[in-house]
């Protein structure tokens, strides 16, 4: 069994695991930069995502496109984060609570929506996934051909979007907007920010990504929808960015990691490792209770974070 | 007297409009999929009051949340966002299933009480580690009680597969049955109404006084930020962790009646997602005990009802978690209303101001 | 008759019910300094938000060099050239200079940022007003002043040519003060027009071509300020009566040295001293003065002296025992009561009302608590007679202390820690925001208290309140205790040097 583990084939299904796993978090998590940054803390995304990953699915069985499915899984996750900003910009409600309401409506919807779609099967339904799609050349490389560049087109798609997420925040007028808007809100408006309309964007851009991973899941990852499917992932999201200290590198880093710990016990429990597959299956949450611990001290969180803003309030 | 329950029927009246239009949002829901709302409405009715044992299921499932709702209030009342219930209600059932088993030895007497003992620092266990963690490195209590959640799932998970599984159940994921003299005695036979929901009503009564204790205001007073409860000599990381044991160690007493009064034995799936209803169950009551026992027996209706109906309509059990999704949403939409009927009051005022010949000489 | 650069007519505006600006008159003359001169609370800021766009009145028009205009938003007034420098800066703390100069304008580049050229205009515009301030530094890096200039810099950047100054000295030093009035006088003589906020009757005489003043949210006069206005007779403009700002000559204090602190030091996260070897006495029935510039290491003595940070190293000793190391809460119970300098977030649970406020210190003390129930009995009973003894205005028990106005929860404050009969009280800025009436009320009571025998530390960024009230006056600059100096004609000057760090040989007395 020692050997098993050691075998250049492991590995390389190991890590290219690890990438897809990732994504779906990734996805989410970009997003949630945006929210986060401009002083959201959005727990909806779990039921966004579980409403994502319905619309992908939907989208992509009735049309027959998976762009089709992906395009209604972003329209979907848009519209439904639409309650989230509702409820923290303008109701200025607590937050937790908000996005607790957020992720019961979302279970709930869309396993509501499935059975009234689909009723109940012996089979469920599946369409066929996004292929695998080898880069040519890169493709060929030995290991690294394998583990980075055969994947779908999603994979590239996450990959890509790290750059822009990063461009996006550091470079351009808005990325400054929403970082203002997230410290001091009130010198944002001061200097002519619209502050409610940079929050219900965020909280948009938020809702699409969480939208474009929970499609990841059924239509990119699996071929179906599971009521369960999502699993925490858009909790988890949460946790990467607050590791990540709000950095769109540091969530790649992050989400690799927890994506690795779930792509490992799965290979460790398909080659029958003694360890009990329970422990496996809950190593990423305890990760990412550590990683809380280790970071929470020192990073620095939006001074307005979780704080909504009032104009006449002071 | 007569005010206070004045009082206490106009502080319901919000509630009973949010739950109104979730029911209205359902029945729309439940129109647009080809549903007659009506008619399954109707058998949500019936399935959770139709009969005795209807409603003895209804107080059943009122019991836990009740008292796991109380747990809830407490932490948020403090502002802390306690929604490990799930985690917490596995690990009070896992403590005391621990001590019922390997102290057999016991007399039930002494074993009943300490099983219930256990139960409460098992709860208290797992969200005093959050507390610990919230307390001691500033851990967002809200992503850690929420990852324990998962992990007590996989730790039930692997205790009745491995270690505690019944060695006489054909390899089948559960514990052995606990003794007879150990499980809470039922209140009307025929039924699985068990002696819960006495025990439930009486630490909602006990929560009613607990608030108004120098503890209660202790935590009261922790909710009005940290700077003031600092100020006011209040040691508040300690605080923080007494409340996350207090809140989660109700949540494990939930656990406790769940398995002593009807499982008898632990299996994957003794926690049918109590947690996040207590949330919702815990705001529809306005944090307040007497609320509490209300909203957990409406929301018990709900659930009991809702498979009633899954099974004899075909709408899908799923429905009764969006209608709490949209109940919390009502209820915290509610300040929007406020506000605009405050808007109106002040502009009705104004007007009234702005027709006085308003000299500068007063 | 020149045409005015701002012309507000009849200004009326309310918030839920209460006027703030009662038909108010407003013109400001171009290329001038113009004070708005009113007690906290009269509508300066108010109005001034109004001109700013962040509030719409409900009545009167505005006029912008001679053209009628609706202020709907910032932006709008942004692009009329109307800047604001808020007394509490609008600058975002992690970002830098150029970054937060940038904020909200439109780029040369579309949606790309364009800090080069951001950075090279500010750099000429900080030459071309005498404002030295480094482009690339962090907010959190620069000093008070510092910040004050990238406010100021950050209106000329966005053209400006009126520009509204709220309360700008109230965090600078008298020689800062002077050094931004040179600055102002530039820009005067540059063809600006300057609005300047304040409630300090010296700088209106010693800057402001014309003054407005605001009592109670309606116009209580308006003119050129010439060599015959004087002192008095802006008081009685803005306070509407006549006010005895002196107290009576009092004895002085004999007691016994009650308070004790000795090489106190307290190091910050980053091991950095905030507190650097402070040393003082107090004695019974004595008030000590502690002046300075705020955020020179006010508010962590405050803290070490209630107990809430502990000390890096030093003593304090209170009666001869030894108080440091001990908890929070026994500081209370030792009698050590403390007026915070925040309100609202520390000093009062904004959410409990008055009954309950008055107890958060002693809820569990057997006054008020029996077999760790709360004894509602006698705790209404003691918010009665304080209510009463205190005079509070407010609906009843009942409402919360987010209702009341700020002189009502600063005399709830009082109540609490008065009645638990203490040895020593530390206030920490005790009058912050409060009107001249309140002001006055808060000192009356702490000299009450004086001539009880207790010890006073008073901590005020306000000269001439410890100036009034103070035996001792000591001087707290960066973390150190520059000089202690007997409260017997001690010159201005002279303690404004220390604030600002510079020794003058000053001896330390006691």
């Amino acid at each position: 069994m020692q050997s098993e583990l050691l075998t250049q084939g492991f590995l390389i299904s190991l890590l290219a695991g690890t990438i897809r796993t990732s994504v779906p978090i990734l996805f989410t998590a970009l997003g949630d930069i945006f929210t986060q940054r401009a002083g959201i803390l959005n727990l909806g995304l779990e039921g966004i995502m579980l409403m994502g990953a319905l619309g992908g699915f939907v989208g992509a069985y009735f049309t027959n496109s998976l762009w089709l499915g992906v395009l209604l899984a972003i329209l979907v996750g848009t519209l439904f984060s639409l309650i989230m900003a509702f409820l923290s910009v303008t109701v200025k409600a607590n937050q937790v609570i908000a996005g607790t309401a957020l992720t019961i409506l979302g279970t709930g919807l869309s396993a509501y929506l499935y059975r009234s779609i689909f009723g109940v099967q012996k089979l469920p339904p599946q369409v066929e996934a996004f292929p695998a799609l080898k880069i040519p050349i890169l493709g060929d490389l030995p290991i690294l051909g394998p583990v980075l560049f055969n994947h779908n087109i999603l994979v590239y798609l996450a990959l890509g979007l790290v750059v822009v997420t990063y461009l996006v925040l550091e470079k351009t007028t808005f990325g400054l907007s929403v970082r203002a808007v997230g410290e001091h809100p009130r010198a944002a408006d001061s200097r002519g920010i619209n502050v409610p309309l940079v929050r219900y964007l965020c909280v948009m851009i938020g809702g699409a990504f969480a939208g474009l991973g929970g499609a990841f899941l059924s239509i990119g990852f699996m071929n179906t929808f599971l009521d369960q499917m999502v699993a925490g992932r858009g909790f988890i999201a949460v946790a990467v960015v607050i590791f990540a200290r709000w950095n769109p590198y540091r969530a790649l880093g992050a989400a690799l990691l927890f994506g690795g710990a779930n792509a490992l016990q799965l290979r460790l429990q398909a080659i029958g490792m003694p360890v009990p597959h329970q422990f496996l299956l809950a190593l990423p949450y305890i990760i990412t209770i550590l990683v809380l611990l280790s970071v929470s001290k020192k990073a620095e969180f939006p001074a307005a974070y979780t704080v909504p803003y009032s104009r006449s309030e002071r | 007297m007569k005010i206070k329950i004045k009082n206490l029927l106009a502080g319901m009246v919000p509630s009973v409009i949010s739950i109104s239009l979730a029911i209205l949002v359902g029945a729309l829901l439940l129109l647009l999929t080809g549903q007659d709302p009506i008619e399954a409405f109707q058998t949500l009715f019936w399935g959770a009051f139709g009969s005795t044992n209807r409603i003895a299921e209804t107080l059943v499932k009122a019991a836990p949340l009740m008292i796991m709702a109380l747990g809830t209030s407490i932490a948020f009342k403090s502002q802390l966002w306690n929604i490990g219930g799930d985690g917490q209600f596995t690990l009070g059932a896992v403590f005391a299933m621990l001590v019922a088993l390997n102290l057999s030895f016991l007399h039930p007497a002494i074993l009943f009480p300490l099983s219930f003992l256990a139960a409460f620092l098992g709860g208290a266990l797992w969200g005093g580690l959050a507390g610990l963690f919230r307390a001691r490195f500033n851990a967002n209590e809200v992503i850690t009680t929420l990852m324990l959640n998962y992990v007590a799932v996989y730790l039930l998970g692997w205790l009745i597969r491995g270690p505690m599984i019944d060695p006489k159940g054909h390899g089948f994921p559960q514990t052995p049955l606990i003794e007879e003299g150990l499980r809470l005695p039922l209140l009307l036979s025929g039924t699985r109404l068990h002696f819960g929901i006495i025990i439930a009503l009486l630490i909602i009564l006990a929560g009613y006084i607990f608030w108004r204790s120098t503890v209660g205001f202790r935590i009261k007073l922790m909710g009005e930020g940290h700077h003031v409860a600092r100020y006011s000599g209040i040691e508040v990381p300690k605080t923080i962790i007494l409340i996350m044991c207090i809140s989660s160690g109700l949540a494990g007493l939930a656990g406790w009646t769940e398995v002593f009064g009807i499982h008898y034995r632990l299996m994957d799936d003794i926690n049918s997602g109590y947690g996040m209803l207590a949330i919702v169950v815990a705001l529809l009551g306005n944090l307040n005990p007497l609320g509490i026992g209300v909203s957990a027996f409406f929301f018990a209706a709900l659930s009991v009802g809702g498979s009633t109906m899954q099974r004899m309509v075909g709408v899908p059990f799923s429905l009764v978690s969006v209608l709490e999704g949209l109940v919390i949403i009502f209820v915290i939409s509610r300040v929007v209303y406020t506000q605009w009927r405050d808007r109106c009051a002040v502009r009705t005022f104004n007007a009234g101001v702005s027709h006085q010949p308003a000299g500068r000489d007063h | 008759m020149q045409a005015y650069a701002v012309e507000m007519k009849g200004i009326t505006k309310r918030f839920k019910g209460l006027v703030a600006n009662n038909r108010v008159d407003f013109r400001l003359a171009k290329g001038s300094i113009h004070g708005l001169l009113g007690e906290n609370g009269a509508g300066k800021t108010t109005l001034m938000n109004i001109l700013f766009g962040l509030y719409q009145p409900e009545e009167g028009q505005i006029l912008i060099n001679g053209v009628e205009t609706v202020m709907n938003n910032p932006t709008q007034a942004m692009n009329l050239g109307i800047g604001m420098v808020h007394q509490h800066f609008m600058l975002v703390r992690p970002m830098t200079v150029v970054e937060n100069i940038m904020l909200g304008l439109p780029s040369k580049r579309g949606i790309f940022l364009d800090k080069g050229s951001v950075e090279a205009s500010l750099i000429e515009l900080s030459e071309k007003y005498n404002l030295k301030v480094n482009p690339k530094a962090q907010i959190r890096q620069l000093s008070v002043g510092e910040q004050q200039r990238v406010e100021i810099l950050s209106v000329l950047y966005r053209g400006a040519d009126i520009l509204i100054l709220d309360e700008p000295t109230a965090v600078l030093t008298p020689q800062e003060t002077k050094e931004l009035f040179k600055i102002l006088k530039l820009m005067r003589d540059d063809g600006k027009s300057i609005i300047l906020i304040t409630h300090k009757l010296e700088e209106i005489l010693e800057i402001a071509d014309e003054v407005t003043v605001l009592r109670d949210g309606c116009q209580a006069g308006g003119e050129k300020i010439t060599d015959a206005t004087t002192k008095s007779e802006l008081t009685n403009r803005m306070v509407g009566r006549e006010v005895a700002l002196s107290f009576a000559a009092r004895p002085a204090c004999t007691g016994e040295t009650r308070l004790v602190v000795e090489g106190v030091t307290l190091k910050d996260a980053h091991k950095l001293p905030v507190l650097n070897g402070i040393d003082f006495t107090i004695r019974a029935g004595e008030i000590v003065g502690l002046a300075g510039v705020d955020g020179n290491g006010q508010k962590e003595l405050c803290e070490v002296l209630t107990g809430l940070s502990p000390l890096t190293s030093g003593r304090i000793q209170l009666d001869g025992q030894l108080l440091n190391g001990k908890k929070p809460i026994e500081y209370i119970r030792e009698g050590i009561a403390h007026i915070p300098e925040d309100r609202h977030k520390t000093g009062l649970a904004m959410g409990f009302d008055i009954t309950t406020n008055l107890i958060i210190k002693e809820y569990n003390s057997p006054r008020f608590s029996r077999a760790g129930l709360l004894n509602f009995k006698a705790i209404y009973a003691n918010a009665q007679r304080l209510l009463h003894e205190y005079r509070i205005k407010a609906s009843g028990l009942a409402a919360k202390a987010r209702e009341l106005s700020g002189g009502n929860q600063q005399k709830i404050i009082l109540a609490r820690e008065i009645s638990s009969s203490p040895r020593v009280i530390i206030a920490n800025q005790p009058t912050r925001g409060l009107d001249i009436g309140a002001s006055m009320y808060v000192r009356e009571k702490l000299l009450e208290q004086r001539e009880k025998g207790v010890s006073i530390l008073l901590i005020s960024a306000d000269l001439e309140e410890i100036l009034q009230i103070s035996d001792r006056i000591a001087v707290i600059y960066e973390g150190q205790i520059k000089g202690i100096l007997e409260n017997k004609n001690v010159s201005i000057e002279k303690i404004g040097m220390l604030m600002a760090g510079v020794e003058s040989g000053a001896q330390a007395v006691c």
